[in-house]
């Protein structure tokens, strides 16, 4: 167990372990149990988010690298992050609480939104916020969210080719806003062949962890509270 | 089944057969074909074999004027004049040169014509004119050649798409059509095709191609929008999905000119309901005869992109769900479409060992999408695979000997599997929610597609590819487009049906629908689809 702050008891019963491994498999009943657990021992949500989330999403990433995951079992990680950010936070992070805002979606010409969940579910497990706007979003419905949840960055990702037209838009509409602090990151099959030069994007990652290391990078260069 | 033991040129060969079809007929199916130019009337001499072992009756009056005596004391005979019911060994004496258009893998078009009255007008000009029936799939092409007048069956022919090379699935074919320069490669290419099977199977039944008067052609609306080379751009924009799709030829004579049919011939491309179900999807439920049948009733085909509709008895639901190419082509390490040398079965012995069942040869190749949801049936009843599809041993493949080779189940093929399920059991719970019907009250459920023929029900059940009904619920239809087609060929009354059907249906477009993600989580699992 790793150092879990001044804030927390200093009880033997406070191990993150039981619900690090319930996220791992992807089990959302025993995580929620897990997170009733810890919270009833006094453990705040963002020492849960930071030394239970987060540690599953670094493993994660580890494992990933090391043998692959199928599909379901990705999902069901996802779904687990999902429910425990959704106990912890059920009003939803607000924007002067969360880490920082990201709005993600899957640009409008494009239905597969399956890699974007995932980077959404790293980002949650990160304690991000994330506003997540679906798939075959249009540009413009982008770049008003952007506006209006204060994002940091916005995600857009694409599986096929025929997308990649809508993402060189995504700048541009932002700019119209007067939102040129707001970062954008591309990812997904089609896309990553690509540079952010011929995106016109600040970076392309090559997997969700990569995206989801660079926007940590990106706002912990910057100093942004929690 | 009784076993067929070839010698072709200095190789032996093993092959189980269904008896039923003469030798030449049984052969057709396979990779090592007997020359051949007469359908099979023992008129041209060409299929000679020797029979090494085995009886299969008396030489018949053809073989009595085709095969000298002293040959015939020999053991030579014809190929389509002798109908094998046990096992025998044979030696091929001309192999034919081996083709890219074979008969279908048995039982996978219906034998029975699905109309008895023949009643469409015929084309003027052209004495005992015929007619060709197209299905236009995304990995092969399926052809029926008929008589008009009577009905009668001259021909089957199958093949590969030759689109495959620019990408097995549809979106990358689309992307690629984007470049005028493809999209008139990627059109020539199937039109060619459509000409090769027409010669192909012209002189191997022995009849004339410019008696062709009349051709209907089937397909997903990507296949029929790429063939006449119009409008494909516009399937790449989801908000034109829902909307009808004009995908009609704008000028036949070049078509008929290149085939060599009549130059009067009409060609009939059946339009699409939408951009995303395709008139495949309407011909396999006038071949199924769906909206006269029980209700409520559920039609699958499976396919790349597997069409559903659920008929209520008065209302007609139709969506596509993309479940990537598991059934077809296989995306990991041992799939392949169901073609000569593809495991269509696996039983699992005492030991629980597997046994395959393989296509057309004796030398497996992979497994086709029939083999791939028996073995993963079978694995998770071991408790070698998990329901959610991980082996349980940590292991990341399963190997498994067939003949000379070994496979490897990967756990990509398993995730293949998983997906292609899980968009289907998706679609199918979207659609009954949609009409307020609970699955365990349907009534009737047809399983269509290349791979229907061979599944087994049970096994698809177990993993939840089909719904948990009761098996006398559950047909499997085998290519039910391709003997729609027929059907709109021969027919008035299956086009007033395919009119029906047309007027009737509701596209549902699966990608916006909300509880969408939460049932393709719960059917990616390999469980009944009641658990889910």
């Amino acid at each position: 167990m790793s150092n879990v702050g001044h804030a927390l008891p200093d009880s033997p019963a406070i191990d993150f372990a039981p619900l690090i491994a319930a996220l791992l498999a992807g089990d959302h009943a025993a995580a929620l149990k897990e997170t009733h657990r810890l919270r009833a021992l006094g453990v705040s949500p963002e020492a849960i988010v930071t030394e239970g989330l987060e540690v599953a999403m670094d493993r994660l990433d580890e494992k990933c690298t090391i043998e692959q995951f199928n599909l379901l079992e990705i999902m069901l990680v996802g779904r687990a992050v999902a429910v425990v950010v959704h106990e912890l936070f059920p009003e939803g992070l607000q924007p002067e609480k969360g880490r920082a805002t990201f709005v993600i979606a899957t640009l409008e010409g494009d239905v597969h939104d399956l890699g974007k969940n995932i980077v959404r579910t790293v980002l949650l497990g990160k304690g991000f916020r994330v506003v997540d706007l679906g798939r075959d979003c249009p540009v413009e419905t982008l770049a008003e969210a952007a506006g209006r949840e204060q994002a940091r960055a916005v995600l857009v990702s694409g599986l096929i080719s025929t997308v990649v037209p809508q993402v060189r838009r995504v700048r541009p509409a932002l700019r119209r806003r007067g939102l040129d602090r707001v970062t954008v990151v591309a990812g997904g099959a089609a896309l990553k062949q690509l540079s952010p030069a011929d995106l016109d994007v600040d970076y392309v990652a090559e997997t969700a962890f990569d995206g989801a290391r660079y926007l940590e990078n990106l706002v912990t260069t910057e100093g942004t509270v929690r | 089944m009784p076993r067929l033991t070839l010698f072709v040129r200095s190789e032996r060969h093993v092959i189980d057969y269904e008896p039923g079809q003469s030798l030449r007929d049984l052969l057709d199916a396979t990779d090592f074909r007997v020359r051949s130019a007469c359908h099979g009337l023992g008129a041209c001499g060409l299929c000679r074999v020797r029979l090494l072992d085995g009886t299969v009756g008396a030489p018949t009056a053809a073989e009595l004027l085709q095969i000298e005596a002293t040959d015939r004391a020999a053991g030579v005979r014809l190929a389509c004049q002798i109908h094998p019911t046990g096992d025998i060994a044979v030696a091929l004496l001309d192999p034919a040169p081996p083709s890219e258009w074979r008969t279908p893998p048995p039982g996978l078009v219906a034998a029975t014509l699905p109309v008895t009255n023949c009643d469409r007008s015929r084309p003027p000009g052209i004495v005992n004119p015929l007619g060709l029936a197209v299905d236009l799939g995304t990995s092969h092409l399926t052809l029926a050649f008929h008589e008009l007048a009577s009905g009668r069956r001259l021909g089957l022919r199958f093949g590969r798409n030759p689109q495959g090379h620019h990408g097995a699935d549809v979106v990358t074919r689309l992307v690629a059509a984007g470049e005028p320069a493809t999209a008139r490669q990627l059109a020539g290419e199937v039109r060619m095709a459509i000409g090769t099977a027409i010669a192909d199977a012209a002189q191997r039944e022995g009849f004339d191609a410019s008696r062709i008067g009349r051709v209907v052609i089937v397909g997903n609306t990507a296949m029929l929008a790429l063939l006449a080379n119009r409008n494909h751009q516009r399937l790449l924009q989801p908000s034109m999905w829902s909307a009808p799709l004009d995908c009609a030829p704008t000028d036949t004579a070049e078509w008929t000119s290149d085939w060599s049919i009549a130059p009067v011939a009409e060609v009939e491309v059946i339009p699409p309901l939408s951009g995303f179900v395709g008139s495949d999807l309407l011909a396999g439920l006038v071949a199924s005869d769906l909206l006269a049948g029980p209700a409520p009733a559920l039609f699958i085909d499976f396919g790349t992109n597997s069409e559903i509709a659920l008929w209520t008895g008065t209302a007609l639901w139709v969506t596509a769900a993309a479940g990537g190419p598991a059934f077809e082509t296989g995306p990991g390490r041992c799939g392949m479409p169901a073609e000569t040398g593809a495991v269509y079965r696996v039983v699992f012995d005492a030991a629980e060992q597997p046994i395959a069942r393989i296509l057309g040869n004796d030398e497996a190749r992979g497994l086709c999408g029939s083999g791939l949801v028996d073995l993963v049936a079978g694995l998770r009843r071991q408790g070698v695979l998990t329901p959610v599809g991980r082996f349980a041993d940590g292991r990341s493949a399963y190997e498994f000997v067939v003949g000379k080779h070994t496979l490897a189940l990967d756990w990509r093929d398993v995730d293949a599997l998983q997906r292609a399920k899980g968009a289907i059991g998706a679609g199918i719970s979207v659609l009954c929610t949609q009409a307020g019907l609970a699955l365990r009250t349907l009534r009737r459920v047809v399983a269509a597609g290349l791979f229907g023929r061979y599944l087994d029900v049970e096994n698809a059940r177990q993993i939840g590819l089909l719904p948990d009904v009761p098996a006398e619920h559950i047909e499997l239809a085998g290519n039910s487009a391709l003997t729609g087609a027929v059907a709109l060929l021969l027919s008035e009354s299956a086009r007033a049906m395919l009119a029906r059907a047309r007027a009737t249906a509701s596209c549902v477009n699966l990608a916006k629908m909300a509880n969408f993600d939460t049932a393709f989580l719960e059917h990616l699992y390999l469980r009944p689809m009641s658990s889910s």
